[in-house]
């Protein structure tokens, strides 16, 4: 049996399933007194950007039950800061690293895309079309699929990368979006970002966030996310999915695969447990290890009737 | 290094309802922290608060291994905290952030603190290296009334200099803001070579007008919203004037006002 955690998305294979969720894990290089970033199947950069871009006035952060609400607004340090400053340190703490791009416009998705092209040391290109907290672009691609359709194909005619496309959950329909990115050349499909969420504080009836509203995360949205995650497994066989919902445990990757998802980015619980993504993967070796399985042997697990894993006598119940 | 401890509750002082300091057996943070750093707090096993919260060391013992922190009841956690049975354990993630400035100064400088109400929660460990240094420091706390001002116990027989009290209704110490206090003597000729502050965002926003004009170098240990605490989130962000934002975790939290746009 070859490596039981390693996994394959179409053109992408990773070492293992967990990945770290963009926005939640910096440059990855804040990270490093706390997980080996080589260690991790891959981690998922901030949303970079042509140009540095300064975010969002404060407050941009408000806690919520089981979660928060955030409009950070993308602040970044530009594509040509990431390749000449971040990633030659992340290649060498031996990262695989998927970096995350945004635009207002369906062009500046292209140039950052290109100006990625002559980087080393990207395994992928994840567009995030589902930022819910700025003003142009972002969102407004995710929910429409024809605007998804025309930036994603054009998007993809311009890297030989593996593309992923990050899903909107507030996108009207969720398995259209999916089939216009998929259709329009997108290798891999991460679903799903935050959800548009809003908090008031009642002393003075002004939303918490300067943005107004925010972008919903933590395990509170996590059932939320697993639905989306299975929907469209099932409507879209085959293809490559990485879910993302409020994983924090064990458990919650393993519900992630049974819903369909090859692998998992960890979002939100990388801010209150920094080495939460290495420790996952110690604990899905060890699981997979016990019960003699593959990590592939448990993707859509639940698409196929369920029922224990591995059978073996001296399995765990 | 910065690292994620476990830590066992050994003691709790009530200074008055709502103001305690809880002290952590927690030897290899107590041995790393420097004043003026922070630690990310976790009260275990609980859905809300889902973030942890950055707390001010207050004080640390290396060789007792423990690390103290003073804390005013708001909310939940803290309501946690100062509930919480002796032995229990929380997860402390730190040490966090930058520490203030002392080593530069020349034995018998002169320096001032400045604490609005529990910003005076980083300055036991910061008096004690200031008079390990051989430095004299005038500590400059505010509070809204006397109860406010019950945390002064913690500084009994630690300040190398004067105690000046301030409370807005007049109560205790002098009456108005602590910024006026300072802002008294500087007028009538006392000079520092360095003032720290920690306080509410009113409160620095009225030093930086003092400290300003007077020239006086100053730290202020700023506090926003913190998601993280090591720079991944950029949730706590404060206005800048170098750039558009400062990253209060760990660009700060101690800034120079002048970097900030008040």
């Amino acid at each position: 049996m070859s490596d039981p955690l390693a996994v394959t998305l179409g053109p992408l294979t990773l070492n293992n399933p967990i990945l770290t969720a963009s926005g939640t894990f910096g440059y990855g290089l804040e990270f490093t007194d706390f997980v080996d970033l080589a260690a991790i199947g891959g981690l998922c950069t901030k949303g970079l950007s042509l140009k540095p871009h300064a975010g969002n006035a404060p407050p941009r952060i408000c806690e919520t039950p089981a979660g928060m609400l955030n409009a950070i607004g993308l602040q970044n340090v530009g594509v040509e800061a990431f390749v000449s400053e971040k990633l030659p340190k992340l290649r060498a703490c031996g990262a695989t690293v998927i970096a995350n791009v945004w635009g207002d416009l369906e062009d500046d998705y292209v140039t950052v895309v290109r100006a990625l092209e002559g980087a080393d040391g990207i395994a992928a290109v994840e567009l995030n079309i589902s930022c819910p907290n700025v003003r142009q672009g972002g969102m407004l691609f995710g929910n429409s699929p024809p605007l998804t359709r025309a930036l994603v194909a054009k998007v993809r005619a311009a890297t030989r990368r593996p593309l992923i496309v990050k899903l909107s959950p507030n996108a009207p329909d969720l398995v259209e979006s999916a089939r216009a990115a998929r259709e329009a050349g997108a290798d891999i499909l991460s679903l799903v970002n935050t959800f548009v969420g809003m908090a008031i504080a009642p002393e003075t009836a002004r939303p918490r966030i300067s943005f107004g509203t925010g972008g919903l995360s933590g395990p509170a949205i996590r059932p939320l996310a697993v639905r989306m995650v299975y929907q469209v497994a099932k409507a879209l066989p085959g293809v490559p999915l990485m879910g993302i919902g409020g994983i924090a445990e064990l458990s919650d990757v393993l519900e992630f695969l049974a819903a369909g998802a090859t692998a998992i980015q960890v979002g939100t619980a990388n801010f209150k447990d920094p080495g939460v993504s290495g420790r996952l993967v110690k604990e899905l070796t060890d699981y997979c290890a016990a019960r003699k399985t593959t990590v592939a042997a448990l993707v859509g697990r639940a698409h196929r009737g369920g029922g224990r894993v591995g059978g073996a006598a001296g399995a765990e119940g | 290094m910065k690292a994620d401890h476990r830590a066992t509750l050994t003691r709790r002082q009530i200074f008055s309802p709502g103001l305690f300091s809880v002290t952590f057996d927690c030897p290899d943070l107590a041995r790393a922290v420097l004043p003026g750093q922070f630690a990310m707090l976790e009260v275990p096993e609980r859905a809300q608060p889902y973030l942890r919260r950055a707390y001010s060391v207050a004080d640390a013992d290396a060789g007792a291994g423990t690390v103290e922190f003073l804390i005013k009841t708001i909310g939940r956690g803290t309501r946690a905290l100062e509930r919480m049975p002796e032995r229990s354990t929380v997860r402390l993630l730190g040490p966090m952030g930058n520490a203030f400035t002392v080593a530069d100064l020349p034995r018998g400088a002169r320096v001032a603190i400045v604490a609005g109400g529990i910003g005076a929660a980083p300055f036991p460990a910061l008096l004690r290296g200031i008079a390990k240094a051989g430095l004299s420091a005038d500590f400059f706390l505010g509070g809204r009334n006397a109860k406010e001002l019950s945390i002064r116990a913690r500084f009994d027989g630690l300040v190398p200099g004067e105690t000046v009290l301030a409370s807005d209704d007049g109560a205790l110490g002098e009456k108005g803001f602590v910024t006026e206090a300072l802002a008294r003597r500087l007028g009538a000729g006392t000079r520092y070579a360095r003032l720290y502050a920690c306080g509410p965002m009113p409160m620095f926003a009225a030093l930086a007008k003092v400290v300003g004009p007077a020239r006086l170098p100053s730290e202020f240990s700023t506090e926003a919203e913190m998601g993280c605490g090591f720079g991944a989130c950029l949730g706590c962000v404060i206005p800048g004037t170098e750039k558009p934002f400062i990253v209060s975790c760990s660009e700060g939290p101690i800034l120079s006002p002048e970097k900030i746009q008040w």
